[in-house]
Parts: C-alpha cells; structure tokens; sequence
C-alpha cells in the first residue's frame, strides 16, 4: 500500500471540495467545541463544589485524636496549603441563671488563622467573628434561638471535664445552610478553652489539584494514633454528587455525541458516496479494495481531526478566557449548601474533558466511513461508473 | 494475444434478463487496433468491460498472453488492471478533485513510479498529447477533447499491453475525433499495445486493422 500516494490524494479530496469540507468541518468544529467547554464547565462546577465545601471549615483532610502539643508546622508537607489545628470538648451552654441548656461540641479556635483559611466567618449574621485570646463564643443562629441569646449576651460554659462553669460572651452568629455546622457546635479562641480532656483535631488545606491519599500517607506514619480522613469519607454526600455530575457529564457528552454523529455520519455518506464516480474509476485503472477503504478512512480522518483539533482549541479557548474571570451563578446557587461560600463556577480543562470530544468525533466519523466502504468495494467499478 | 471464447454475460433489468453477450468468441492480435462496433446496446461496453476484468463472463473463458483472466481473484484482477491495462472511458473520465497532471500521475503512482520518473514521463506525455502548460488544470476546466487526451495520456502512462477505449471519439467534433484517432494509430505503432476500442465512430472504423461487429450481444461480422 502506498500510503504517501494515499494520504496525498486524501488531502486532495478534503482540500478541494472545499463547500463540503467547509460545511461538514464547521458541524465537528461546533460539536467538538462545545463539548470541550461543557466539559470544563462541569468539572469547574464541581471544583466550585469541593472548594466551598471544604474551604467553608473543614479543609480537605480532616484529622482526630492528634497529641495534644500538635503544631501546624507538624502537619505542613508538600503539596499542603494551610493546616488549623483545633481543640474541642463536649460542654453544656445556656444563660446564667437561665433554665435552657444544650450539649454542644465546643470548638477552641485561632481565630486568625481561621479567617486565612476557612470562610465560616464570611457567615456571620450578626456580631463579629472571634479575636484571639478572648473569652468569647461564636455560635449559630439556630442554637442561639434555642438558648434565647443574642450577640453580646452572656452564656455560661461547662466542660464536663471542667466542672466550673465559665462565663463567655457571644460575639457573632453565623448560618451556612449546613446542617453539620448549623447544629451542635460552638466556637471559641483555643486560648480560652481548658486543654485538660479536649481532643486535638486538624483542618488539613492542600494545594489545588494534590490528591489527599497520599498526603494521608505521610501523616499516617508521623501519628501512628491519629486518623485522617479525607473529604471524599467524611462528605459522602458531596464526594456522590461529584461522581454523579461525573456520570451525567458524560451520558451528556454520549448521548449529544449520538446525535450529532447521526447527523455527521449521514453528511459523511454523503461526503463519500458524492466521489463514487471517483472511486469508480480509480477501481477501473487497478487501486485495490484495502486502498480504497484507506482512502475514504483517510479523507474522513483528515476532516474530523482538523475539524475537532479546531474545536477543541476554541473550546479551551472559551475555558482560558472564562477560567480567569469566572462565571457567576450566585443566582442559582446562593440556597444551595454546596456553594456556600460562593457561586462563581471557574471552568478548568481536564486531559479527559480536553480529548474526549475530539476522540468521539474521529471515532464516530470513522464509523460512519464503513457504509460507504462497503458500498464502493461491494460495487464493481463497471457498476459505478455505468450508474452515472 | 487476446482470445475471448463463447463469452456470454447477461443482466437482469426491467425488461426481464438482457443477454448482453452471447457467445462471443473472437482472437485479437498483439499490437491491433481492434475496433468494436454496434448499435447502442448491443455489448460492446459488457464486451470491453470482461476483457479489462471489471465484468465477470458467465460462461466462457477469456485470456490474455496465455493466461485466464477469466477467474482470477479480486486482487489479482485489480494487480492485472493496474500492471495490464489502461481504459479511456465513454465520458466521466477523469477524477474531479485531481489536477490534469496529478490525474496522468494515477497509473504510475499505483505502479509505484519513483518521483522522477512520474514527473518526467508526466511532461513527455502532456507534450504527446499537446496539453503543455495545462498540468495544473482542473478536470472542469477542460473542453470535451482535452478531457478524452488527458484520459488517453493516463491510460497509456504505465506503458500497458492492452488499451481499453470505449467510444472514446463519441463527445468530441469530428476533426478532435481524427487527432485522438490518429495519437492512437501511432501509440499502436510505436508500442506494442493492443488497443481495443468500442465505437459508432466512421473515421475510428475506418482507421481499424480489424473491426468486430455485434448485434443484441451476438457477432454478427468480422472483417
Ligand atoms: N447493469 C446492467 N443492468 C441491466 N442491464 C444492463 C446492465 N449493463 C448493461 N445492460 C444491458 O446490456 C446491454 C448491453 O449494454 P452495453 O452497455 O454493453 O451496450 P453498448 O453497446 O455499450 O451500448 P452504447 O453504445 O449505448 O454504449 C444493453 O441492452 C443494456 O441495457
Ligand atoms: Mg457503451
């Protein structure tokens, strides 16, 4: 077979019908192109997900049970961003003298490390957020409803390790919509809390795209007591929603492509079938089967892969252009738990959302060449060239 | 040599099975200029269409130089086009999307000619067929006549034994007729080609070393 003849005369054929090469790439360029965008829009989505979702308070690893004495520095590796360390007991709150009283995970905090990392105390609805060193209380609304107190109010504080109580003030409210953080738990400076039977936890941040597992692997061997979680286990919830919007994104992808490629296929047999003449003839002086099946995959190659490179570039230039500005959805998201902190979607380029559109049109053009194929090769070139 | 015995092929149609050669047998001589001739539909393009091996007989046998192209396979059919043959079809010659130049190129690229060669045997032919100058041209640029050049200069390119042309003089005004009918006396004399042409054509019938007639698929004279 010689291919370089091959190629050339594909080329040829792709260059010069130039209205059908025109009109059958601008349909690859604009499928290829959206798709490549829509792609990147889903995974931005669900960066925008994990990223309000652990940057709202519990980083993306969440460590337990660390020593007590436990540094941030211990906990910096590569690829960590930011690590908090917290303190937290379990203590019954309610007014002096008053009769309503809740158990609540109390959750010693540095307030401005806090506010660097984590954006619970963009949440505030009233009052402030902590300041360091202060015997002061951060709770949600819902709790504060339910002990009857408001900012500036006094509420005592007893750690069932810690038999006298204490005495705090409150010193904002906050409400994310999430129910984990909305219910049963309180913060204060971890300089105020009694480190006597609080239990030392971590707020592990990493840097964008590191994978937690293996950082969790590192911990693992410096703190053989402590467990580390990363956030795929302690939010399911989210970790499903990620994988679902996964799987949607691509029977999306599928079943667009499916149709698009119906259209494409059925422009390709046309695309084909219109040079039947052509290849009747080059039957006639002696181009064998295998060569002329080579011919019709190459034009059709040469067309979709053209066609889907360019669209592929525009797609990930629309993302490169859209990725530093954002797009914002606040509208859509500002109910939803899974954009608390913010609902500006940034889309991001993955390799598989890069290549799959331009692989499925390549493929799906290919696929649609073999009609065609056995059309010419079944036909005998005195039965082509006699139909026309 | 070519040697056609009892050749028979026929078509199914419209109009019930059509035989369009019946019993044919008939000697061709290397080197002729063996014309073929007839009213329309009586064969001659079936006949033309077996020996170049893009028709299959249903009986009889045809062969050239001593071998049976009759049964050969698929691929060697195509190998014994390529190698064996050129054809000048009746009309819808030449391939569209290829220049005059890349069109004569066809048979030699296909018979693996090295680069030089193509291109030089390209120029000596453009100039045997007087299209100097119009390598670059698209097929739909050209007039009827120098359509049918252009296919005579790719048919003979690869210096077939064997030149298929059906009623190659059939589009063209009679004088344009003479010169392709006289490129073609000189490519018999010169070479050793035996070119079979179907045609109504007085001056290519006229200018035969043997003429076959036939009628509904059957000879009907030789001379
Ligand atoms: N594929 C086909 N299906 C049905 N009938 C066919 C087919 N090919 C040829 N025929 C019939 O076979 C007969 C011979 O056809 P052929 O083309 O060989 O004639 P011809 O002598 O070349 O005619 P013309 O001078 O018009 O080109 C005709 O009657 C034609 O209708
Ligand atoms: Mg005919």
């Amino acid at each position: 077979m010689r291919f370089g003849f091959l190629i050339k005369t594909a080329w040829h054929y792709v260059r010069r019908s130039y209205r059908s090469t025109m009109v059958l790439g601008l349909m690859v360029f604009a499928a290829v192109g959206c798709l490549v965008f829509l792609s990147a829009l889903a995974v931005g989505t669900n960066d925008a997900m994990i990223r309000n979702s652990v940057g709202l308070f519990s980083g993306h690893i969440a460590g337990v049970s660390l020593p007590s004495g436990t540094t941030p520095e211990r906990l910096m590796v590569d690829g960590t961003a930011g690590v908090l360390i917290r303190n937290e007991a379990v203590a019954n709150i309610g007014q002096p003298g008053g009769t309503r009283t809740e158990t609540v995970r109390i959750i010693g905090v540095a307030p401005l490390e806090e506010k660097k990392l984590t954006a619970l105390w963009k949440k505030t609805l009233a009052g402030r957020y902590l300041e360091p060193g202060q015997p002061e209380i951060y709770l949600s609304r819902p709790l504060a409803q339910n002990l009857r107190v408001s900012v500036g109010d006094g509420l005592q504080i007893k750690l069932e390790s810690w038999p006298t109580a204490t005495l705090f003030t409150v010193s904002g409210l906050y409400q994310t919509g999430v129910s984990q953080l909305d219910y049963g738990l309180a913060f204060c400076p971890a300089q105020v809390l009694p480190e006597s039977g609080a239990a030392v936890s971590a707020a592990i941040f990493l840097k964008e795209g590191i994978a937690a597992e293996p950082v969790i692997k590192i911990y693992q061997q410096r703190f053989d007591s402590a467990h580390f979680l990363p956030w795929r286990k302690f939010m399911p919830d989210l970790k499903q929603l990620i994988d679902l919007n996964y799987v949607s994104m691509t029977i999306v992808m599928i079943l667009v492509f499916g149709v698009v490629s119906l259209g494409i296929a059925c422009a390709f047999v046309i695309f084909i079938l219109k040079s039947m003449r052509e290849f009747g003839i080059l039957k006639a002086i002696g181009m064998r089967s295998s060569e002329i099946v080579m011919l019709i995959v190459l034009q059709v190659i040469m067309l979709t892969l053209t066609a889907s490179l360019a669209g592929t570039a525009a797609g990930a230039g629309a993302v490169a252009w859209l990725s530093g500005t954002g797009i914002d959805l606040s509208s859509l998201t500002s109910h939803n738990p899974y954009f608390v902190v913010s609902g500006v979607i940034f889309p991001r380029l993955t390799p598989f959302s890069a290549c799959l559109p331009a692989v499925m049109a390549v493929f799906f053009g290919a696929l649609a060449a073999i009609w065609p194929s056995i059309f010419v090769i079944r036909k005998s070139a005195a039965d082509i060239l006699r139909s026309i | 040599m070519i040697e056609a015995f009892d050749v028979c092929k026929s078509f199914r149609s419209g109009r019930g099975q059509v035989a369009a050669l019946d019993h044919v047998s008939i000697t061709i001589m290397k080197g002729r200029l063996f014309v073929v001739a007839g009213r329309s539909g009586s064969g001659k393009t079936t006949l033309l269409n077996c020996i170049g091996t893009l028709e299959k007989p249903e009986t009889g046998r045809i062969s050239c130089a001593g071998i049976d192209i009759t049964h050969l396979s698929r691929r060697a059919a195509a190998k014994f086009r390529r190698k064996q043959t050129g054809f000048v079809f009746q009309s819808a010659n030449l391939v569209s999307y290829l220049t005059v130049r890349e069109n004569i190129a066809l048979p030699l690229e296909l018979n693996a000619w090295s680069n030089d060669a193509r291109n030089r045997r390209v120029d000596a032919l453009l100039d045997t067929v007087c299209l100097r100058g119009m390598g670059a041209a698209m097929p739909q640029e050209l007039s009827g006549g120098e359509t049918q050049r252009v296919a005579f200069a790719r048919a003979i390119a690869h210096q077939p034994a064997i030149l298929l042309a059906d009623e190659p003089t059939a589009s063209l005004d009679s004088a344009t007729g003479r010169q392709l009918i006289q490129l073609m006396q000189a490519l018999v004399r010169e070479s050793a080609c035996t070119l079979i042409a179907a045609t109504h054509d007085p001056d290519l019938i006229a200018a035969a070393s043997e003429t076959l007639y036939l009628k509904d698929g059957r000879k009907v004279g030789q001379l």
